[in-house]
């Protein structure tokens, strides 16, 4: 049993990878009707044995392992450290929910292709490499792991492909840009690691030192675009809001959940880990992207429509506020300051842990309204409450935790994240001082626009009244899907009520990793160390409830209330409100939208049809407004554009002719013939 | 927790719940003499509220839990900033959750529980208040950040308790040109969050205008005077907050019957002054457009951002 | 220098920045113009500050002479081609949206910040660290000059500009001759008068100054 005990990450990396080879080969052999819940059970139980690998690392334990057999030339190097375990602890408990969840969804009306022999016997795979990535310990794992990853997502993302069109075309461009950022991962950690002995972490570490500023920064810049854009940083983040909504729901929690983070586990294995910090520009390069990623993510979700896509920009949001975290550490470390770069570095942990939780209960929570109601369309729900009340309160909870309100998940990771930056100032440097209030300015404007994009799609979404009959005959979801929700919400509730259950135990990960000591202690309230501040979730809590209970107490001892009434709404006398007179999201997100008319550049058409017998009578005004991508528009349509022109010009050469084509070939072999026998 | 803390968060309660309807009071007493009308008296919303207390509780049809939840809500969270804030004594009740960050936001969640509330009615004129009042809220969340972090880096600390306990050691700090400039930040910002003049007109009913107003239009009987009273005890706590940030004279520093009631009084007069010029300004004012309303956020911000510049460049 | 010396220094620089960031923030060309006359004081009472630090005449002098031609004389003149026009009340349509005009001045007083962190480092005291405020008021009424449509409006930004520049010059080193001074004083009240007579000119050719119009004449 103490050998068990000790050696809990190998037991539980090596039973994750047992029972996911044992769900392939369910998902292969079982029949259709049997295998949702089968592989879905076995999956969660990969989950399971990844998250006991992960806090059995985050406490301490250290293994490694080599396999030379598995893969050609390099061989298999697992090696788990603490700060790898964070990522392998939220990826299993993801997968436990998402999994349970899955079981359900795939089996009902979620989708016809969901419970195929390929689906199942992706999902399993999918999470068994969102495992492997953290647990990589050498270049080749990881760039196996991630590939891996990145093939697994993108066949469940087009799980649905049959239903619905853009599912086809969100598949493409996420193949297309993983593959992208694939290439810039592979270029900048062949350089990195070409100095090294061999391409473990160890050695790589050892090595990195003696690169040239010329080179290391370059590689640090390729490792960012490609870790970025599986971040979904913007400008590389284009895949993230198409693919995330049309993947089925709990693959949407898996992918925003876990694998963004892995870009996020990238960035500081490379930057912190491996090259130690840096120069100061890369982490003001970090942090302009992390701001920028968190401000344009939360301006899009708020004029977002639909409830999945809205969450999908949210994820880009919620990384770019890690990036701020991670970026804000880099430049504390690179201006000599480790413990405000540990407390920043924990901020960012910590709310990798807080979104990995809420994203997987809005996603799961969303799958559920999707499910019974068939839209995603915010404009078309409403009054969900009374027909799904766990679906409506695992939202609103959901809601609660991803808007940065106490007492909510976000709030004591920004709180933290806020408390880094504040003690940065006075600070020696004048990019620092500078830098710093602007990073305090753009996390608050996000966290206010999370405010008014979480009260839309909870206030229009679930409450008030439904306006359409789509919503109005909705349905709560079975059991195993709200099980999963249950079990995502005690996670939110944990993380924002008990934070300083992990917060030591990230901030001495954090610590190790910019060498210092831990930032934070404290059982019951967060304290910070070496800088003053203090918090405590589980007070505010108490407090919260202790006064709701006198404010509904108190009243009641001093007034002799009558009973309470059910009522008409007032409607101005002239008959009953109808659902088509209610605000919607597009409605209420219009103010905003207005205002940041100039960042956002909506389209608008308005067609006016007349009537045949006259110009001056109309007959009906078609409005439409859309609020596209502007990032896209302007800095992916050129490069698609002139791509497109390249392979209209290169169509000439191909005219179908099968004596043209062997032509080509025939007349290449005699020209490199000539250049050779010239050159000689 | 403190004796004095523990004393003046309960002193504290006592004062806002007793005397924020009462402050509501006096700026119409102000606001009528000014227009030339005698008024209908200090104690008049008071008496509204007892009155409301009385009638029978109405639940519109079709509104779910948070609709009733909402103003218990709004007055729990703000009663928690009461207990917590250094209004009355230096120190807090609950020091652990005295934190600046922590009472501005719990302030904007009672705002968004309302919101909520105001959707759930799924009246036009509900979900119009909601999205004007989210909309303000959101601009408003970057000027406030800045502003406490002007306030908090000089301090090294963003506990309430500490930033008072400064301003007290330093009073000189007062006058410093990022002290000022953070200050008309904050008001600038508190007129947004309580919906006063020319931000919101507290007084209206008219749809074009309405902010606040339009999100508890369906309130009725007790519901109603609980959003009444919550809404007067968030006027009495910015404007609390405001006036202890940057003068804290008067706040008790130690038990005793002479401090705790100077502090009283202190924390009473200054903040019915500064209800008193709020009121007397407003007198003044017309209420800018809805969309002329981010000008002004954008004018504080900048405000703020050279508060936090000019307190380490003019330092 | 004593401590009441440094924050009557810094308040008025601050109500130098402040003004400058209210020229951006109104539309009333009135209150505009009142405005730049306040930033006028607040230049003249820099300067008098200074003087009285070094105890120098010639300063003082010099501030006075700032209070009438800033606050005096240039108000005035902006105020005379103003009532003299048409019915040219406010700054209707900014290039760039008030709000966004706010925003841009506060990357700018950063930008400022940074650019004379140099500068202040040469000879770091309470007079050279008001430097990034001088440095800010000329970008702001560069600002002001690129993006205000009315003719009034960019005369002002153009004024800005030169208050931030004598500003710096006197925060900087504090003994430029004084008749360096005058003489770009003179510049500036010349350059005043001949923009005003073209004003007025355009006024009269084309009924307003909006000087988008002029792209007109090229086209």
């Amino acid at each position: 049993m103490n050998v068990v005990a000790t050696q809990l990450v190998a037991v539980g990396l090596g039973a994750a990878a047992v029972l996911g080879m044992v769900a392939v080969v369910a998902a292969v052999l079982l029949t259709r009707a049997a295998r949702p819940a089968v592989v879905g059970v076995l999956t969660a139980a990969v989950g399971v044995a990844g998250t006991v690998a992960g806090v059995a690392a985050m406490t301490g334990q250290t293994w490694s392992v080599q396999l030379p057999g598995v893969l050609p030339l390099s061989g298999v190097l697992l090696s788990v450290d603490a700060f790898g375990g964070v990522f392998l602890a939220v990826s299993g408990a993801v997968a436990v929910a998402a999994a349970i969840y899955g079981i359900g969804y795939c089996r009902g009306g979620g989708g016809g292709g969901l419970a195929s022999r390929g689906v199942q016997v992706a999902t399993p795979l999918f999470v068994v490499s969102l495992l492997l990535v953290p647990a990589a310990g050498s270049v080749s794992t990881l760039l196996a792991a991630w590939e891996l990853m990145a093939v697994t997502s993108l066949l469940l993302v087009v799980a649905e492909h049959r239903r619905r069109g853009e599912v086809a075309s969100a598949g493409r461009w996420y193949v297309v840009m993983t593959h992208l950022g694939f290439v810039a991962i592979l270029i900048g950690l062949l350089v990195l690691a070409a100095p090294a002995a061999d391409d473990s972490w160890d050695a790589v570490r050892a090595a990195a030192g003696t690169l040239s500023p010329a080179v290391a920064g370059p590689v640090f810049v390729l490792c960012l675009i490609g870790f970025g854009s599986k971040a979904g940083i913007v400008p590389v983040h284009a895949w993230l809001p198409r693919a995330h909504p049309e993947a089925p729901s709990h693959v949407s929690a898996l992918m925003s959940a876990a694998m963004v983070t892995m870009g996020i586990y990238g960035i500081v294995r490379v930057g912190i880990d491996l090259m130690g910090g840096g120069a100061l520009w890369w982490w003001l390069l970090v942090l302009l992207l992390g701001a920028g990623s968190a401000i344009y993510g939360i301006l899009q979700a708020v004029v977002s429509t639909d409830l999945k896509r809205l969450l999908a920009y949210s994820t880009t949001e919620n990384m770019g506020i890690v990036l701020v975290g991670v970026g804000a550490c880099g430049l504390f470390t690179s201006t000599g300051r480790p413990v405000l770069a540990a407390l920043a570095l924990t901020a960012a942990l910590l709310h990798i842990i807080g979104h990995a939780a809420f994203k997987t209960l809005l996603f799961l929570a969303a799958g559920s309204v999707l499910h019974a109601t068939g839209t995603r369309d915010l404009d078309e729900l409403g009054g969900l409450r009374s027909a799904m009340p766990v679906t409506t309160a695992a939202f609103g909870l959901g809601a609660l935790a991803a808007s940065a309100l106490p007492p909510g998940t976000a709030f004591v990771s920004e709180w933290v994240l806020l408390q880094a930056l504040i003690h940065g100032l006075p600070a020696p440097g004048v990019a620092t001082s500078i830098v710093v209030p602007m990073m305090v300015a753009a996390i608050a404007l996000t966290a206010g626009l999370a405010v008014v994009t979480f009260v839309k799609a909870f206030g229009v979404g679930f409450l008030a009244r439904a306006r359409s009959t789509a919503a109005a005959q909705a349905h709560e979801s079975p059991p195993s899907m709200l099980t999963a929700m249950a079990l995502a919400g005690l996670g939110c509730v944990g993380v924002a009520v008990a934070p300083t259950a992990v917060l030591p135990t990230l901030g001495q990960i954090a610590g190790a990793l910019v060498r210092s000591g831990a930032p934070v202690s404290g059982a019951l309230s967060a304290e910070l160390v070496g800088v003053t501040g203090v918090l405590s979730p589980v007070l505010l809590v108490v407090a919260l409830a202790v006064g709701s209970v006198v404010v509904v107490a108190v009243p009641r001892m001093l007034v002799a209330g009558r009973a309470r009434r059910a009522a008409r709404l007032w409607d101005c006398g002239a008959g009953p409100l109808s659902e088509r007179m209610q605000y919607t999201a597009t409605s209420f997100a219009e103010p905003l939208g207005r205002v940041f008319d100039n960042v956002l550049q909506p389209v608008q058409d308005i067609d006016v049809t007349h009537h045949q017998e006259s110009a001056y009578l109309v007959s009906s005004v078609a409005y439409r407004r859309r609020v596209p991508d502007r990032v896209e528009r302007r800095l992916y349509q050129p490069v698609l554009a002139a791509t497109a022109a390249w392979g209209r010009a290169g169509r000439g050469l191909a005219t179908g002719s099968v004596h043209r084509y062997l032509g080509y070939g025939f007349y290449t072999v005699c020209a490199l013939l000539i250049v050779l026998v010239v050159t000689r | 927790m403190s004796l004095l803390g523990t004393l003046g968060g309960t002193l504290q309660v006592a004062v806002i719940v007793g005397g924020s309807p009462l402050l509501l009071g006096v700026m119409r007493q102000v606001r009528a003499r000014m227009e030339g009308r005698r008024g209908a008296g200090v104690g008049q919303p008071w008496r509204d509220l007892r009155k409301l207390a009385g009638k029978e509780a109405i639940t519109p049809r079709g509104t779910t839990e948070m609709f009733r939840a909402a103003p218990v809500l709004l007055v729990a969270m703000t009663l928690v900033v009461v207990v917590v804030a250094p209004f009355v004594t230096t120190d807090s009740a609950i020091p652990q959750i005295a934190d600046l960050f922590v009472v501005v936001a719990l302030l904007a969640h009672a705002t968004v529980v309302l919101a909520l509330a105001g959707i759930d009615t799924g009246t036009a004129f509900g979900g119009m208040g909601a999205s004007r009042e989210t909309t303000i809220l959101a601009l408003v969340e970057p000027t406030v950040l800045v502003a406490i972090f002007a306030l908090s880096v000089p301090v090294g600390s963003t506990n309430l308790s500490a930033i008072v306990g400064s301003s007290l050691a330093h009073p000189a700090q007062a006058i410093a040109p990022g002290s000022l400039l953070a200050a008309v930040a904050l008001i600038v910002v508190i007129v947004a969050e309580t919906g006063r003049l020319p931000v919101d007109n507290p007084a209206t009913h008219l749809e074009l205008t309405m902010v606040h107003e339009a999100m508890v239009l369906e309130y009725a009987g007790p519901d109603l005077a609980l959003i009444e009273l919550g809404s007067a005890m968030r006027l009495s706590v910015y404007l609390g907050l405001l006036a202890n940030l940057f003068l804290p004279w008067g706040i008790a520093t130690e038990v005793g019957v002479l401090a705790l009631l100077g502090g009283v009084v202190a924390f009473a007069v200054k903040v019915a002054v500064l209800g008193a010029v709020l009121a007397l300004v407003e007198v003044f004012l017309a209420k800018v457009r809805l969309f002329r309303v981010p000008e002004l956020l954008a004018g504080s911000f900048l405000l703020a951002l050279l508060a936090v510049t000019s307190s380490y460049v003019l330092a | 220098m004593s401590a009441v010396h440094v924050q009557l220094l810094n308040l008025s620089a601050g109500a130098l920045l402040l003004s400058a960031v209210l020229v951006l923030w109104r539309r009333e060309l009135v209150v505009i113009i009142r405005v730049f006359a306040v930033q006028g004081i607040a230049l003249a009472a820099l300067i008098a500050v200074l003087g009285a630090v070094q105890g120098s005449l010639e300063l003082a002098v010099f501030a006075v002479g700032v209070l009438v031609l800033r606050a005096g004389v240039l108000p005035g003149l902006l105020r005379y081609a103003l009532a003299s026009g048409p019915q040219e009340r406010r700054e209707t349509r900014p290039l760039v949206n008030v709000a966004a005009s706010l925003l841009a001045a506060a990357v700018l007083t950063l930008l400022a910040l940074a650019v004379s962190q140099p500068i202040t480092a040469l000879a770091p005291s309470s007079a050279t660290q008001a430097v990034p405020i001088g440095i800010a008021v000329v970008l702001i009424g560069f600002f002001v000059l690129v993006t205000r449509r009315r003719a009034v409006s960019q005369l002002v930004g153009f004024l800005l500009m030169d208050n931030g520049i004598t500003a710096v010059g006197f925060l900087t080193t504090a003994g430029i001759g004084l008749v360096v001074e005058v003489g770009v004083a003179l510049d500036v009240l010349l350059v005043v008068l001949v923009l005003q007579i073209l004003t007025g000119r355009m006024r009269e050719v084309f009924g307003g100054t909006d000087l988008d119009e002029l792209r007109e004449l090229s086209d």
